[in-house]
């Protein structure tokens, strides 16, 4: 068994083929004719400017154009003046073209992969296949066409060039192992889009293996098996099939209301960090923005966002889900999230502390721009403000007081706004769940936060290897919290929804069913998941289990029927 | 020669699309354009100089330009950063 990086889920059984690296040696002679010299070189770069069009064209009809893109990078970086420029300078002065090509690429890749930016480490691997593939070009290598080898093939390579990429077939190929990449690398993308099973970052896996071995890629978990016993090649053809059973269920779901077995409808939401994520929340097929968190915007940055800077983000996040609800939770700082720039005290009891709903009303001038942001941003799409960490009915007051006053202030300067725009409470705290009844009174919505509201009901902090076994969703004293949250919004007739992990969790949703959740909000990529489970319980089979569960005394009882009933 | 510093505002910062669309927005002048960051000075009409700078969104940095149409290239640049970079 090898280990690698799990890059691209599902599991791939079949015959291995290597893909042979060329050495790409050459004598760094010196050059007498220069002017034949820099001719060769720039056919080889025109070529390479053609080949790589076609590729990317081809890609973006077969695959989409987000994978076109890297190909498309390497078309800018070869055409810009200065990397040909610097190429041509070195000919001139008497180098030969591939020994002009390795020393300007090299000089780009050791200044991107010592940047700080994953992102701008990955252009040094990009710079590496251009010079992998000029060098190529120059020595007249060809690669091996791997849109030609046969059905059930597990290709195995040091690394997938973009080029090889492309001419992959899925449906002959089974599975992909490399020695490097990670879950961000162009193989990695690739082979998630085409839904092909790989494992990256396996060390000396070419050394390995042979041609025609057999090879189980699982790309879940990251494992590789060569020439696998029969007993691990049947548990594996096992997975296989429950692997695409499962798939091609959740793939039915795309598109469907979420409703129970029996019908009731709920709302299926996502949490989001940035306003691109909403693009991936359309693309996972979420009905809407249930916790948009607004920190990243004041974390990646060296100031306090202006007004217009949060306004373009909220109002992006908004256009993007086109009229969906976008719930945005306003400023949530302090307890672990420091942001430097503002100055924030060390505390002894950070979650106790100074933070959220607290240190905004704290600092009102920085909150009411963002309010004033959100508000403006409503004009263009159904945007809802909700405060974090809420403790009593006064702090939902004075952030709708502030609401009212931009509210006229944006009347009198004619500025466009939802004038129904909804104020809404996170419940996380015991004292907010206590009086929930209060609170729903006065909020147009709430949404549990299980994550603080488990930690603060068993006053547990969950870093704490000592005490973490108390932090769980299923304590009854949780379960019983989360109860009396979504009755007493039910009762006011507000809706009541739950961005914290347990909404997305399959044994907590029967329970969640039964308290009469309206709105459950989860990662973008458990949306499918989510609904498929939702859709296997009827509110009468929630009910029975859930009453069942709620007279229960201790976690590990709950945990134990939660699991015997759990239909995954 | 004219000057003028500008915030970079998208979340992305000078990454292959927008240091892809600024190089291209500056090359057609015939200006000498350049972009400070940190004490470096950097040809905006290169995308991989622009790229190299490790530009980040909330960096101020400054954008020279030196030529006949110094003004008008200036100009041009400084309305692409403020408007996201195309982002």
């Amino acid at each position: 068994m090898h280990k690698g990086i799990a890059a691209s889920r599902g599991i791939g059984i079949g015959s291995i083929c290597v893909i042979v690296e060329h050495e790409l040696t050459y004598d760094a002679k010196k050059i007498e004719d220069v002017e034949s010299e820099t001719k060769r070189f720039q056919d080889a770069v025109e070529e390479f400017k053609k080949e790589t069009a076609e590729m990317a064209e081809d890609i973006r009809k077969r695959i989409g154009p987000k994978e076109a893109e890297i190909l498309e990078g390497h078309l800018v970086m070869m055409s810009d003046p200065t990397m040909a420029g610097e190429m041509e300078k070195m000919i001139a002065a008497g180098q030969c073209a591939e020994s002009a090509v390795s020393a300007v690429c090299d000089m780009f890749i050791g200044m991107f992969s010592k940047m700080d930016d994953d992102m701008m480490r990955q252009r040094a691997s990009d710079i590496s296949d251009i010079k992998t593939s000029l060098l190529k070009l120059l020595l007249g290598i060809k690669d091996i066409d791997i849109s030609k080898v046969a059905p059930g093939t597990i290709l195995v390579a040091k690394d997938l060039t973009p080029s090889m990429t492309s001419q992959i077939n899925k449906d002959n190929v089974a599975g992909i192992i490399t020695e490097v990449g990670g879950k961000t690398s162009h193989s990695a993308i690739l082979a998630r889009a085409l839904e092909i099973p790989a494992v990256l970052s396996v060390p000396d896996i070419t050394t390995l293996v042979e041609d025609k071995n057999t090879a189980i890629v699982d790309g879940t978990e990251g494992i590789v098996y060569i020439n696998p016993d029969g007993d691990v090649l049947s548990q594996y053809i096992r997975k296989r099939e429950e692997f695409i059973k499962k798939q091609s269920e959740l793939k039915s779901f795309v598109g469907v209301p979420t409703k129970t077995s029996d019908g009731d409808s709920v709302e299926l939401f996502c949490n989001i960090g940035t306003p691109k994520d909403a693009k991936k929340a359309i693309e996972c097929d979420g009905e809407g923005i249930g916790l948009f968190r607004s920190e990243f915007l004041f974390m990646d940055n060296t100031h306090m966002p202006t007004e217009d800077e949060q306004f373009n983000a909220y109002k992006e996040a908004a256009v993007t889900m086109g009229g969906k609800p976008v719930i945005i939770r306003t400023l949530d700082i302090g307890g672990d999230k420091d942001i430097p720039y503002l100055g924030m005290k060390k505390e002894e009891n950070p979650f106790l502390g100074y933070r959220a709903v607290r240190y905004c009303l704290g600092n009102k001038d920085s909150y009411v721009i963002q309010l004033r942001a959100i508000m403006r941003a409503s004009a263009f799409g159904k945007i809802k403000i909700m405060i974090p960490l809420v403790t009593c009915l006064e702090e939902l007051r004075a952030v709708k007081e502030l609401v009212n006053e931009i509210k006229k202030d944006f009347d009198a300067n004619g500025i466009d706004y939802d004038k129904n725009i909804e104020v809404g409470c996170m419940i996380e705290t015991p004292s907010a769940s206590l009086i929930a009844d209060i609170l729903a009174k006065e909020a147009d919505f709430f949404s549990i936060g299980t994550n603080d509201l488990t930690q603060y009901t068993m006053s547990v902090d969950r870093g704490n290897a000592d005490v973490a076994y108390l932090y769980s969703t299923y304590q009854p004293s949780v379960l019983r919290s989360i109860k009396h949250i979504i009755e007493s919004g039910r009762n006011a007739g507000i809706p009541v929804g739950m961005c914290g992990e347990a909404a997305a969790d399959p044994l907590m949703i029967p329970l969640l069913i039964s308290f009469g959740l309206t709105e459950f909000s989860v990662n973008p990529v458990l949306v499918l998941t989510a609904r498929c489970i939702i859709s296997k319980w009827s509110k009468s089979e929630a009910d029975s289990l859930t009453e069942k569960v709620m007279a229960m005394a201790t976690e590990s009882e709950v945990v134990k029927a939660l699991k015997e009933a759990a239909k995954e | 020669m004219v000057s003028q510093v500008v915030k970079v505002t998208n979340e992305q910062g000078m990454h292959m699309r927008p240091a892809s669309l600024f190089s291209q927005t500056v090359t057609p002048f015939t200006s000498d354009v350049k972009v400070v960051f940190n004490g470096t000075s950097y040809d905006a009409k290169s995308v991989m100089m622009l790229m190299s700078a490790c530009i980040k969104c909330g960096a101020e940095i400054e954008i020279v330009c030196d030529g006949p149409d110094e003004q008008d290239a200036l100009k041009k640049a400084v309305e692409l950063v403020e408007a996201g970079l195309g982002d």
